[in-house]
């Protein structure tokens, strides 16, 4: 695993030089629900502008995993930081410490979050959905928020659309949209959890494409998907998770076509007959 | 049946007189039903003693018929020592029954906000109160519309009970004056006439919010 800091119990704010900070940290994360224990010890570490995707069988942890990055899920033990900030818990010394939820909203406006089922808020335009969060969260004027919210529209190919309601667009329209919602949050990190995966196949291109754009423009993604051949196209790094435990990382070609565990290679196997034409 | 000009033309303002005191009392009610409706829908999606309190209420409230609670909120303060008029007893009493039906609106209207609204928006750095004001209240207004429509409608209607505790709104006045002539029938039709154009009315504004607020889906 190649893990450049062994400084688990780091506190407050990360001092490293820039360059050598991950944009994102993941240290000993454990989670459970309940009895079941679904993350079990997770470090990661993501540096600016790379592109990590997870994948994994269904039911492995995954969705947890990003989920548990903006605190969505709370977990049991463990630290994440975002571009050397702490997300939900600091540690002083040897305890830790639960953040307040007001710094707990600020550090996931820092996040951004695309979730499968889109999730827009029906009651808005699409230009309200993406402008909403600016204004109301970090105070921006609504014409700049607006202004701002047109160009991502543009960005991904939606600028007809803003005066719609989301129950007009596509699945692959609304995802878009999703996806500019994110991003008018200015986020250092975007987090894509099988963003594709309520598609109609013909509308899956579309947002990949998307995703691959903001990918080229440096942002640090980790994205969660089934689509194997966009993962090779767009990762610097695979993540192979299974049993809540990341169980193989490196480039996609090592992992998609050398994998060196049989875990990965069953899976693969599945996946391959599973999609085969 | 041919109807006395001439006693129309008297009862009308009479009943008009009345239909200022309905009026009054479905308006105050549906205000105060609003904000206390809210509360108590509030109150009861809490876990522990304050949520049962909540629902304990609003099962006794719904269960038991409304005149039946007038007749003890208005002989009950007056029995405590301090009576409360006619006009408060049944204003409490419409508070009190249609408050509970009025959280259940609120209730069916909350919990179908979807979680991942929550979570999208919780996602994007809403605290709470933004939350609540951004994404989940104005999702909660546009589907309580036509229930909050209906009940208003039934508000209206209801108030006719408290000229069982001697209120001079549309019924009780109508109760006289079938008392004191002969054309029983042209009174109650008369009376009929106005909850028809007061419910009339209450049904247009609900259709004029429902064309401000509503959404497609
Ligand atoms: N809210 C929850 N309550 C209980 N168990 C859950 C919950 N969410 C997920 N799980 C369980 O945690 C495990 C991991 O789920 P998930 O992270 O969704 O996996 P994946 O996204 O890889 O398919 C699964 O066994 C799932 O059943
Ligand atoms: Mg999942």
């Amino acid at each position: 695993m190649a893990d450049i800091s062994s400084d688990a119990s780091s506190t407050a704010i990360d001092v490293r030089p820039l360059a050598r900070r991950p944009m994102l940290e993941i240290s000993g994360v454990s989670k459970s629900f309940g009895a079941t224990q679904v993350l079990c010890d997770v470090s990661l570490s993501v540096a600016p502008g790379e592109v990590v995707v997870v994948i994994g069988p269904s039911g492995s942890g995954k969705t947890t995993l990003l989920r548990c990055i903006n605190l969505l899920e709370d977990y049991e033990e463990g630290t994440i930081t975002v571009d050397g900030a702490p997300i939900g818990y600091r540690r002083r010394g040897s305890e830790r410490i639960r953040m307040s939820e007001r710094d707990i909203a600020a550090a996931r406006a820092t996040i951004g979050m695309v979730f499968q089922s889109f999730n827009l808020f029906p009651h808005m335009t699409v230009l309200r959905n993406i402008a909403a969060a600016p204004v109301r969260v970090k105070g921006a004027p609504r014409e700049t928020a607006e202004a701002r919210a047109r160009e991502l529209l543009a960005m991904v190919g939606l600028s007809d659309k803003a005066a719609e309601h989301p129950a007009r667009l596509s699945g692959g329209q609304q995802q878009r949209v999703a996806i500019a919602r994110a991003l008018a949050m200015d986020p250092k990190i975007m987090l894509f959890d099988e963003v594709t995966s309520a598609l109609d196949p013909e509308l899956v291109g579309e947002v990949l494409a998307a995703m691959q754009q903001l990918a080229q423009g440096g942002m640090t993604m980790v994205v969660v998907t089934h689509e194997m051949s966009f993962a090779r196209d767009i990762a610097d790094r695979i993540v192979f998770i299974d049993g809540g435990v990341i169980v193989e990382q490196g480039k996609p070609d090592e992992i998609l076509f050398a994998p060196r565990t049989n875990r990965v290679r069953a899976f693969l196997k599945r996946y391959n007959d599973r999609y085969r034409i | 049946m041919p109807f006395d000009l001439n006693f129309l033309a008297r009862l009308l303002p009479a009943l008009l007189e009345g239909a200022e005191v309905t009026v009054e009392l479905a308006v105050l009610t549906i205000a105060i039903c609003l904000v206390w409706g809210f509360v108590v829908a509030l109150a009861q999606a809490t876990r522990g003693p304050l949520g049962w309190l909540a629902g304990g209420y609003i099962q006794i409230v719904r269960n038991t018929p409304l005149l039946i609670q007038m007749y003890l909120v208005y002989f009950g303060f007056s029995m405590g020592g301090f009576g409360l008029s006619g006009f408060a007893s049944g204003l409490l009493a419409l508070c009190m029954q249609n408050g509970g039906y009025v959280a259940e609106i609120y209730r069916g209207g909350l919990q179908s906000v979807s979680p991942r609204q929550y979570e999208a928006g919780r996602a994007l750095g809403m605290r709470r109160w933004t939350l609540y004001t951004t994404v989940v209240l104005p999702q909660v207004i546009a589907r309580i519309i036509p229930p909050m429509t209906n009940q208003s409608i039934s508000i209206i209607k209801d108030t006719s009970q408290v000229a069982a505790i001697a209120v001079m709104e549309i019924m009780k006045i109508s109760e006289v004056w079938v008392e004191t002539s002969a054309n029983t029938y042209d009174v109650f039709l008369g009376a009929a006439l106005i909850y028809l154009a007061l419910t009339s009315a209450a049904s247009l504004a609900g259709r004029l919010c429902e064309r401000r607020f509503t959404f497609a889906q």
